[in-house]
């Protein structure tokens, strides 16, 4: 589904910072693959990458078998497929919630009027906010706002989701309600790119977990191997650190 | 917030003293001003104003032929006088006023058969109507302007960028007053000829005007616009970019409705702003609100009571604009 080779990331503004260092990896359809590190270690920039928010300076990224970073290819058209959650939901503030979840479909998709509003209804109670459709993010909670940007992403119907720090920007008592969608989702059968510092949620839903350091995949592998006996020093480290 | 709204707050008595010393200075001032003018002999004839807003004109009609009046009938309020001549019969309507002739009477071509008077408006509405017109095209254009200027602004590709860049810094470096000439005496010159030589009529110097204000006003909309756009934050254009849509779609959708609203504020300063700048226009012989006062001023030597009343004119106009945006702001509240 997602194949990454090979990639490098470095970025030259405030300062010079290779984020991203010779990375590959590979995520097949249907897998929920959760990456965690400690922070600045690349792995929001891989997430990134993987939807050409960020471009990665060589190798080569293909998401069912399009490969992205050549300049030929219909970026929009990529993007529509791949969903992405952010640390800061980035909610359309001058547009309602149902608005919010019915743009994309409009303008993108072009989808009519019956179509896109089945489909928000549909989402907003699939995340649990139907009766929220007409106010404005500003009046909902934070987890409230990151579900109904989950609804967003979901809309455009993508074959890839990718969370950046989903949970992160949340007070603490509102972190499970936005899991328990995510773990809906999973169960589902949606490909999913996580990264998190829930490590909770790694262990109950992840196939497979990727620790970065330092712009490069330290170590993978399943939840149940990397929890109980990681191999890598640095995840060892960085696993007494947190848990 | 939550205050009940009937809290009453007790000022000191050195508060009132203060307003009234405020109110004190203004009267002050006002009589200080009166007293200098009885000083040199001003006489202040505001009757005489309001008929350069709108007057009375008296109107003649004329026979246009040797004749004898055969009829004079009446009907809804007009008069109509038949005359006759060799030739065919000459009919003229006269709405409601006085008939200067009775009916059997003799007239040739230029006599006065009848007047009526009738409402104009005066030089000075005419040069506040023309104001109002020459702000609005160019408030429209100036917008227009800013808003392909400020994005290309923010453009990477370097021909719209530097484009931008060059348009901005020309016109915000050079006074208002010295564009305007070179619109007119240089540009006007230069389309006007050009334009003669196909045997194409003139532009008239109204619109080298209204060019002048709009690129003006264009450059400092650029300004609030690119500034608009840069502060709404990154994770705006992602989210939508993210989503799929285009450059294009994500501006007009998420930023721009987002950057207009911000910048609503200092978009009304300089509309009001340009309302002001119109007065320049004079000088290449725009009779707006500024000249015709000039004008009027110099014919009629009510020259104190005319300024304050074009002074007020303009502050109306501004005031007007600026209510507007604020119901505007208010409406658009986030």
């Amino acid at each position: 589904m997602i194949e990454v080779q090979n990639i490098y990331k470095t970025f030259l503004v405030p300062h010079r910072v290779q984020a991203l260092v010779n990375v590959s990896c590979k995520i097949e359809a249907g897998e929920v693959v959760v990456v965690i590190g400690p922070s600045g270690s690349g792995k929001s920039t891989l997430l990134r990458c993987l939807n050409h928010l960020e471009a990665a300076d060589s190798g080569k990224i293909f998401i069912e078998g399009i490969d992205i970073l050549d300049p030929k290819t219909n970026i929009n058209k990529l993007r529509a497929e791949v969903g992405m959650v952010f640390q800061s939901f980035n909610l359309f503030p001058h547009k309602s919630v149902l608005e919010n979840i019915t743009l994309a479909q409009k303008v993108v998709r072009k989808r009519t009027k019956d179509e896109y509003l089945d489909k928000a209804f549909y989402l907003l109670n699939k995340v649990g906010i139907k009766d929220k459709a007409n106010v404005f993010p500003d009046q909902l909670s934070g987890g409230q706002q990151q579900r109904v940007a989950i609804a967003r992403a979901l809309a455009m119907d993508p074959k890839v989701m990718l969370f950046d720090e989903p949970t992160s920007a949340l007070d603490p008592e509102m972190i499970g309600e936005v899991l328990d969608v995510m773990k809906n989702l999973a169960m589902e059968g949606m490909t999913m790119v996580v990264v998190t510092h829930e490590m909770g949620f790694a262990k109950e839903v992840a196939d497979r977990v990727i620790f970065m350091d330092m712009g490069a995949i330290v170590e993978e592998g399943t939840p149940e191997h990397f929890f109980t006996n990681p191999e890598n020093e640095r995840t060892k480290l960085f696993l007494s650190q947190i848990l | 917030m939550n205050q009940p709204a009937t809290i009453k707050k007790n000022k000191p008595a050195s508060y009132y003293a203060w307003v009234g010393i405020f109110f004190l200075c203004l009267a002050g001032l006002i009589g200080a001003l009166y007293y200098a003018t009885i000083k040199i002999d001003y006489i202040w004839r505001w009757y005489r104003i309001p008929q350069y807003f709108i007057f009375k004109e008296k109107v003649d009609i004329r026979s246009q032929v040797d004749g004898k009046i055969t009829e004079i009938s009446y009907e809804n309020g007009k008069a109509i006088i038949i005359v006759k001549t060799i030739g065919e019969n000459k009919t003229y309507t006269v709405p409601q006023g006085d008939l200067k002739v009775s009916k059997g009477e003799y007239v040739n071509p230029g006599y006065v058969l009848a007047f009526y008077e009738k409402w104009k408006p005066g030089i000075l509405l005419q040069g506040l109507w023309l104001t109002i017109e020459v702000s609005a095209i160019a408030t429209l254009f100036g917008i227009l302007i800013g808003l392909i200027g400020g994005i290309a602004r923010l453009s990477s590709n370097p021909a719209f960028k530097w484009a931008s860049i060059t348009y901005i810094e020309i016109i915000r470096g050079s006074p208002l007053l010295v564009q305007i000439f070179i619109w007119y005496f240089v540009l006007g010159t230069l389309i006007n000829t050009i334009l003669g030589k196909y045997g194409i009529n003139p532009i008239p110097s109204l619109w080298y005007g209204v060019a002048a204000l709009a690129c003006f006003t264009g450059a400092y909309v650029a300004e609030i616009v690119r500034a608009g756009i840069q502060s709404i934050h990154r994770g705006q254009v992602e989210a939508s970019r993210s989503l799929g849509m285009t450059y294009a779609q994500s501006m007009r959708y998420v930023v721009l409705p987002q950057a207009l609203r911000r910048i609503l504020p200092p978009l009304a300063g300089q509309f009001i702003s340009l309302i002001k700048d119109s007065s320049l226009l004079g000088i290449i012989a725009i009779r707006e609100l500024a000249k015709a006062t000039r004008e009027v001023a110099t014919t009629s030597l009510q020259t104190f009571e005319l300024w304050f009343v074009c002074a007020l004119l303009y502050l109306a106009l501004t005031f007007t604009l600026s209510m507007f945006v604020q119901y505007l702001e208010r409406r658009t509240a986030v």
